[in-house]
């Protein structure tokens, strides 16, 4: 369970993050759908502890990442804003590298590693150097280095930016099956579909507040419209920064 | 359960490890920078010793035959070929009347002419000066004896000159210089991985999520500064043992010199290196953790590597003597190292509390780097 009670951040006279309040219960993908600005990245950078909130605080099953931050890391898998990979490391080692920092050492950390590579499909490129990998390669190691010490949490920063239509069916099968085994995913988007598709729950983020919250359907009821995307234009008055 | 830091460094040499271009900066500098130093040595050296004979113009020989004969046994001799391009003839000249002078105890005139600025032909000049001056002696001494009169009477004073300086401590001035080499080894070879697992991690992308990881910034910064400290002391090591190696090559003994480095003293040298490349490694850390790109990094600290060449090179220069430089990093270990090849009393306390100088200034070092990256606003730039 990822609880996030009135967030408050500034950057300087920028308010980013205005008393942002909602919860990722366990066993369900709960989408932070907002417009690009709206707080996405602030916000999940204050849940796993980077940033500082200002007021209000982030609880990863009861604990705070700003006051004990390895405790709460070490529950969370993260899928980051920007993920760049060690060129001269192998797909295989990068992952053990993420899974030793997470205490998987020695014969149980490497079949958890080959685990993850068979359940990414990713045993063709897991003893290649990273570099020359495609985008969709590269998310993938990404993503088993989030997932590789089987989390209970796990945050994605916009995991299906730039990625084919293979490699986010890839992404979405994992989502759902991870969720089926009760982890606790929150993923931030500004592609309607996606949303659509995955969530069990919504968060409309704009200009730092949760604008409306609840199942696609709840929100399409909410405003009387039928596509999930005039209700959200609907929500936050504008149709600026979205993607259909 | 393996410790973080363990786990940072092993990952981080093995990266450093697969890149060429870090490996062979490492090697490059420890190798290439003692080298360039013999041959310039050599080069030193074969001008210094040079006794082949000094071939001048000789005008009116024929004046003075006996003079001319003492000429060539000093290994002055007269000149065939023709002056090389850009050089100023040297010649002496033997006036006429030559044999009147001398039978009559008058100085016989004997002109030198020649450009006395000449760096190149300053030795063979003062060669033919030697020789001239040996032949007056020899004339004085005989006409004095002629006269029935001591010719030590000629000399007021008996100036006797006793070099007190051993053959290793002709040497320190030469190594001297070596010496800078092997201090700044230390500084150049880690660089490259230094600024790769900084600057370099957040071009690339991946320092967020390697902060967002269950360790904490302390152990990370460790992890990292270890292994850069690894490359640095490995090019430090390469140049303690290459640098006596290169030298037992030259024919330093032809100019008076001697140079050996029993191999305990070059396990001193290594030893005293060790706080250093964690000093280097610190300051290069807390450079390029704040550039945002490896080229950014790569100004900053190059602009920062002048500071310790300046120390090195402004002690060793001015010849600053002042006992707390035996107690400061990077000064203590240069002067440790001095001493070391000198041959002279080791100041013991100073090595041990420079050594330790120098890796509590590290240690602050790397608590600020760790406090750094735990400030948003240095991690995102903001």
């Amino acid at each position: 369970m990822i609880e996030v009670k009135s967030l408050q951040k500034s950057f300087g006279k920028v308010t980013a993050l205005d008393g942002l309040t909602f919860s990722a219960p366990e066993g369900q993908i709960t989408g932070l759908l907002g417009p690009n600005g709206a707080g996405k990245t602030t916000c999940l950078r204050t849940i796993y502890g980077l940033l500082k909130a200002d007021t209000g605080e982030a609880l990863i099953d009861g604990i705070d990442a700003s006051k004990s931050p390895l405790e709460a890391r070490r529950k969370i898998g993260i899928f980051p804003d920007k993920f760049g990979l060690y060129e001269r490391l192998t797909a295989r080692e990068q992952i053990a590298y993420f899974a030793t920092l997470h205490g998987m050492a020695g014969d149980s950390g490497a079949a958890a590693v080959e685990e993850v590579i068979q359940r990414l499909d990713m045993s063709a490129i897991a003893d290649r150097r990273a570099t020359g990998f495609s985008q969709g390669q590269r998310m993938k190691v990404a993503l088993a280095q989030a997932i590789v010490h089987r989390p209970k949490h796990l945050i994605l920063d916009e995991p299906s930016r730039g990625l084919d239509v293979m490699s986010t069916r890839i992404l979405r099968d994992l989502l759902r099956e991870l969720k089926a085994q009760g982890t606790s995913i929150l993923f931030s988007s500004h592609v309607m579909q996606e949303v659509a598709a995955l969530c069990d729950q919504v968060v409309v983020v704009a200009a730092g507040k949760v604008a409306a919250q609840g199942t696609p359907d709840e929100l399409c009821a909410q405003t009387g419209e039928t596509a999930l995307e005039e209700a959200f234009v609907k929500i936050i008055g504008t149709d600026e920064g979205i993607a259909a | 359960m393996t410790s973080p830091i363990s786990i940072v460094l092993r990952k981080e040499l093995k990266d450093a490890l697969r890149d060429k271009r870090s490996v062979m900066a490492a090697m490059s500098y420890a190798f290439f920078g003692p080298l360039l130093m013999a041959v310039a040595f050599y080069v030193l050296i074969s001008q210094l010793t040079d006794t082949s004979d000094v071939k001048i113009e000789i005008q009116g020989a024929e004046h003075a035959p006996a003079f001319v004969a003492h000429l060539e046994r000093q290994g002055v001799v007269q000149r065939d070929e023709p002056w090389p391009e850009g050089q100023q003839p040297i010649v002496l000249e033997i006036a006429e009347g030559w044999d009147e002078n001398i039978a009559s105890a008058q100085p016989a005139r004997v002109t030198l002419t020649a450009d006395f600025s000449s760096q190149k032909q300053r030795t063979d000049i003062r060669r033919v000066e030697q020789a001239v001056e040996g032949y007056t002696a020899q004339l004085t001494y005989i006409r004095l004896q002629m006269r029935g009169i001591d010719p030590l009477i000629t000399q007021g004073v008996n100036l006797v000159k006793h070099d007190t300086a051993t053959k290793g401590s002709k040497a320190a001035i030469l190594m001297g210089s070596v010496l800078i080499f092997i201090l700044l080894s230390v500084f150049f070879s880690g660089m490259n991985v230094a600024i790769d697992i900084s600057a370099g991690e957040r071009e690339r992308n991946s320092l967020e999520l390697l902060l967002s990881q269950p360790l904490t910034t302390d152990q990370l910064v460790w992890g990292k500064g270890l292994a850069a400290s690894a490359f640095a002391m490995f090019g430090g090591i390469l140049s303690a043992i290459l640098i006596p190696i290169i030298f037992k090559f030259l024919p330093l003994h032809e100019i008076g010199m001697s140079v050996s480095l029993a191999w305990p003293l070059i396990l001193l040298i290594i030893v005293l290196l060790v706080p250093l490349a964690l000093f280097a490694t610190a300051l290069q850390l807390f450079v390029s953790f704040r550039a945002k790109s490896f080229k950014e990094a790569q100004t900053y600290i190059s602009l920062l590597l002048m500071a310790p060449m300046l120390v090195v090179f402004g002690v060793e220069f001015a010849r600053v003597k002042n006992q707390i430089l035996y107690y400061l990093p990077l000064t203590g270990q240069h002067q440790a190292l001095l001493d070391i090849i000198k041959g002279e009393q080791l100041n013991w306390a100073g090595m041990g509390i420079s050594a330790a100088a120098t890796v509590v200034v590290s240690v602050l070092l790397f608590k600020l780097i760790s406090r750094m990256l735990s400030s948003e606003k240095v991690v995102f730039g903001l």
